[in-house]
């Protein structure tokens, strides 16, 4: 919470300053670790139960109202389908959700991965974000105002995970398009997005993001032949809301696993650091130059005053 | 422990009403067809050959866990549920809450069930069980093979008469 | 202009006629010379030609990117969500700009006055590369008429990009009031150069300040996409610090290319000051140059080592960081200590070429080739292509309008010559 307030009251006091007076606020807020709020929902979600059914993407479509897909939700052509030579579907500002699938080395069962907005405790598309669009709540979700989104898209730049979507095709009202974990309609009320409830196989279990770390590391301590001892998303860049096990190991299905543990901010911190230093070092430093610099030289070749001096020509 | 005790009460209390005593399940009254219509929305309701499906498997705990006084398969499970104790719950719908995420139930585990707080919903206990087995016995994986889609599955999945139409199929592939 | 010259025409520059009257701003804009001469010498010029062809073809591309969205002249990538707009004239607009900085620097707060032929023209080639950055955003920008929301609207002031905007709006500010002396002199406004010139340090050490910051700042955008940039294009900590020192020889040797292209095709607008001092200033401005060059090269390969990247260099991105690293950094440095040595002032702009040509490369390497090296490559859309160098086209028009008029690389006189 104290983040937020913070975050509230910096936004306040950058309203009536001035560049200068804003640059040791960003340090200040940078510098802070946020770990995600105590009773934040999220979702672990569990490959080793996934079938590829994509009912998850039929609801998402419902309850969103998303435009009508290319292909039925039950049309499983889409797994084979490949973009720019060799990628699998990702998210579009059409669809929050996607399905894969992924042929394993050492199985002849493949594996299915769902992919949508992890949520991430500290998120790298809300601290890219220059007018402040995004919000993680304390539910756990991370919501977009797209009433004030200027459309840089510094946040598809930033989401390490690949996530937000743009409608580019929009002429008057572009936005980012990304899941938003129900919020407006579920998650406010305590209930699990259309996904998760949508799942036949309860690949995704909804609860407190703490309880369900637990949950994760028990699945994986009953069965140890079973999953990889990893869960994906309970450090990565920080902690996501929604996490991962599974029976492969993560880069065979699609992960990338050489993300930072950090939060992705962490990397800027070192130069956000450096902007209260300079400046209130660099005007002191050059004043300094120039006094120097220009010491016993006022009435040199072309002074200060050489402007001037052409006026009385 | 105290888990353990409760349910052998229970359990002992049943198996002087039925009278009972052998660990064989297939001694035990049971349904010859069952229909799975509680959670029936998309699909059609599942007829479950129950007859069929007690054939075909060794035991009754490779679906009903630790209910119908068989020895239970699972080395976690076995840890308190020893006993060969019949229980007056066998049907799915008695322990998998169809809506286990309710807010009232986000609050697990319930108050001595702390072993039981990784308990998948009913919808999720079906599937898992019926198409875990199917996937590994080669039996009929297909959504369709178990249950007929209903006009609101079709909707849903926007396929059969809902399906899209080509120009909507364009409008898609801007990517 | 030339042809006009043998008959003995000469341009305006000077707020008095040579006969004492004053200059209507109709004569100053068609520089002194009647409207039948100001057409003729337009149509002569080959330059006009050309930029009527390419504007013909891209400003009605631009109208058709604000009439039918960005999704029409883009690949609409979510992949690659910055494209040419940003990749270029963003990223590469803004470091070789920085001679307006760096120029500033050396004759106001070093006092170095013998560098002021070239001054105007260093700050005005900041002030333009800096708007047409912000124009190249606009076209790029989803919403471009939301651009004042990180100003008064709505604040993320942990955002890199919130202290690129402020600190980019801020420091266009202080190069219009730079430039505007010159504007002042021009129009005759005195009480208004009087007052800017007074402010002068003021101005050159917040543009200082504003540089370092919004230079690096531009390098620490690139912080958020660990992963996404090649770790030979990418480093936490020195990011920043590379995108400033490289910004340096880019805003130097972006003067001497200027200059260059000036004293070749636009000698009648020079006075005898700017020509006669031109060589040893591209020379000095050369000196500058190398050594910020080196300084970078050196950064280089200091954040390669803190980060271990060593083993890259044995792949194919390793062979192309070469590419970049040997003939855009290395060539030139080694062309410029040449030149420098034995005062060779071809040899110097042949350097500087090249130098802008990495520092391209460079930008568009981090920005746009190398980014998502995992995932897949992709060439911008044809009409990006097309409204980039529209603008640019329009960047040269403007800047060749206000070099043909105001006191940039002459220097104002009170009374025109007979």
């Amino acid at each position: 919470m104290s983040k937020i307030t913070r975050r509230k009251f910096l936004a306040a006091s950058a309203a009536g300053g001035t560049a200068i007076m804003m640059a040791p606020t960003k340090k200040a807020f940078a510098a802070g670790s946020f770990e995600g709020f105590p009773d934040g929902m999220g979702v672990l979600v569990d490959l080793t139960r996934c079938v590829g059914c994509r009912t998850c993407e039929a609801a998402c479509n419902k309850e969103q109202k998303l435009p009508e897909p290319a292909l039925p939700f039950d049309d499983y052509s889409v797994f084979d389908e490949i973009h720019h030579g060799n990628q699998k579907r990702r998210t579009t500002d059409k669809a929050y959700t996607i399905v894969n699938r992924y042929d394993l080395k050492d199985s002849d069962e493949p594996l299915y991965r769902k992919i949508q907005c992890n949520h991430c405790n500290e998120p790298a598309c809300l601290t890219s974000c220059f007018v402040n669009a995004y919000t993680k709540t304390p539910e756990g979700a991370v919501i977009y105002n797209s009433h004030v989104c200027v459309g840089c898209r510094n946040c598809m730049i930033a989401c390490p995970f690949h996530i937000p979507a743009y409608t580019y095709h929009s002429v008057l009202n572009p936005v980012i398009k990304k899941c938003i974990f129900c919020y407006d309609t579920r998650l406010k009320e305590g209930r699990p997005p259309a996904c998760v409830e949508s799942c036949p196989q309860q690949v995704m279990t909804f609860g407190k993001r703490k309880d369900l770390m637990v949950i994760a590391h028990e699945r994986i301590k009953k069965n140890p032949d079973k999953y990889i001892d990893h869960v994906y998303g309970e450090k990565e860049v920080g902690g996501t809301g929604w996490f991962y096990i599974s029976s492969a190991p993560f880069e065979e299905a699609g992960f990338d696993v050489h993300l930072p543990k950090k939060p992705i901010i962490d990397n800027v911190k070192d130069f956000l650091a450096i902007v209260p230093v300079v400046l209130t070092v660099w005007p002191a430093l050059f004043t300094g130059f120039h006094l120097l610099a220009t010491k016993g030289k006022s009435h040199g070749h072309g002074d200060d005053h050489s402007h001037d001096e052409q006026e009385g020509h | 422990m105290v888990n353990a005790s409760k349910q052998l009460i229970t359990g002992l209390g049943v198996l002087l009403l039925f009278s009972v005593l052998s660990v064989s399940c297939y001694a035990m009254d049971y349904p010859e067809e069952v229909e799975i219509d509680s959670l029936a929305n998309l699909y059609e309701p599942v007829i479950f050959d129950h007859a069929m499906h007690v054939d075909a498997t060794e035991g009754c705990a490779e679906c009903h866990h630790h209910t119908t006084g068989t020895p239970v398969l699972n080395a976690y499970c076995a840890k308190c549920h020893t006993g060969d104790v019949e229980m007056d719950v066998v049907a799915c719908q008695d322990c998998h809450s169809a809506d286990p995420v309710s807010p009232e139930n986000l609050h697990n585990p319930k108050p001595g069930y702390s072993y039981h707080n990784d308990q998948p919903n009913l919808k999720a206990a079906y599937h898992l069980k019926c198409l875990g087995c199917h996937r590994e016995v080669d039996g009929p994986t297909g959504c369709e093979d178990c249950h007929a889609k209903t006009e609101a599955g079709d909707k849903f999945y926007h396929s059969g008469e809902f399906a899209p139409k080509e120009d909507a199929q364009h409008g898609a592939e801007h990517e | 202009m030339k042809k006009l010259e043998t008959f003995g025409i000469k341009p305006h520059d000077a707020s008095l006629k040579a006969d004492g009257e004053k200059w209507s701003i109709m004569e100053k804009l068609l520089l002194g010379l009647t409207l039948d001469q100001y057409i003729g010498q337009a149509i002569r010029n080959k330059l006009n030609w050309f930029f009527a062809i390419i504007f013909a073809i891209g400003i009605p591309v631009i109208i058709y990117r604000f009439i039918f969205s960005l999704g029409a002249v883009t690949h609409a990538s979510y992949d690659y969500p910055w494209g040419l707009f940003l990749g270029f004239g963003l990223f590469c607009m803004v470091p070789l700009s920085a001679s307006g900085f760096m120029l500033g620097t050396t004759v106001e707060v070093f006092g170095r006055h013998d560098f002021e032929p070239i001054e105007r023209l260093a700050l005005l080639n900041g002030l333009l590369g800096y708007f047409f950055a912000v124009v190249y955003l606009l076209v790029d920008l989803g919403q471009p008429w939301r651009l004042s929301y990180p100003m008064v609207y709505s604040f993320g002031p942990a955002a890199v990009l919130f202290l690129v905007g402020w600190h980019v709006a801020t420091y266009l500010s202080v190069q219009v009031a730079e430039v505007s002396t010159a504007f002042f002199e021009w129009i005759g406004f005195q009480r208004g150069y009087d007052f800017i010139r007074k402010g002068t340090i003021g101005l050159t050490v917040a543009g200082i300040i504003l540089s370092t910051l919004h230079q690096g700042a531009l390098g620490a955008l690139f912080l958020y996409a660990p992963g996404k940039v090649h770790p030979l294009w990418y480093s936490a900590p020195f990011q920043w610090i590379l995108f400033f020192i490289s910004s340096i020889p880019a805003g130097l040797c972006m003067v001497i290319c200027v200059s260059t292209i000036v004293i070749h095709t636009m000698k009648w607008r020079c006075d005898k000051r700017f020509i006669d001092n031109l060589d040893w200033i591209t020379i000095a401005l050369a000196k500058g140059s190398a050594m910020g060059l080196i300084t970078y090269l050196i950064m280089k390969f200091i954040a390669i080592a803190h980060d271990n990247e060593w083993a890259y260099f044995f792949t194919g991105w390793g062979a192309w960081w070469w590419f970049e690293i040997l003939g855009f950094v290395i060539l030139p440095l080694v062309i410029l200590s040449y030149g420098i040595h034995n005062k060779l002032v071809g040899l110097c702009r042949i350097g500087a070429f090249l130098t802008v040509l990495g520092i391209l490369l460079n930008r568009l390497n981090t920005a746009l080739i190398t980014f998502n090296w995992q995932l897949y490559q992709e060439i911008p859309h044809y009409l990006e292509f097309v409204i980039a160098i529209t603008i640019f086209a329009i960047y040269v028009a403007t800047y060749r309008f206000i070099l043909a008029r105001l006191p940039i690389l002459y220097k104002f006189r009170s009374q025109a010559e007979e």
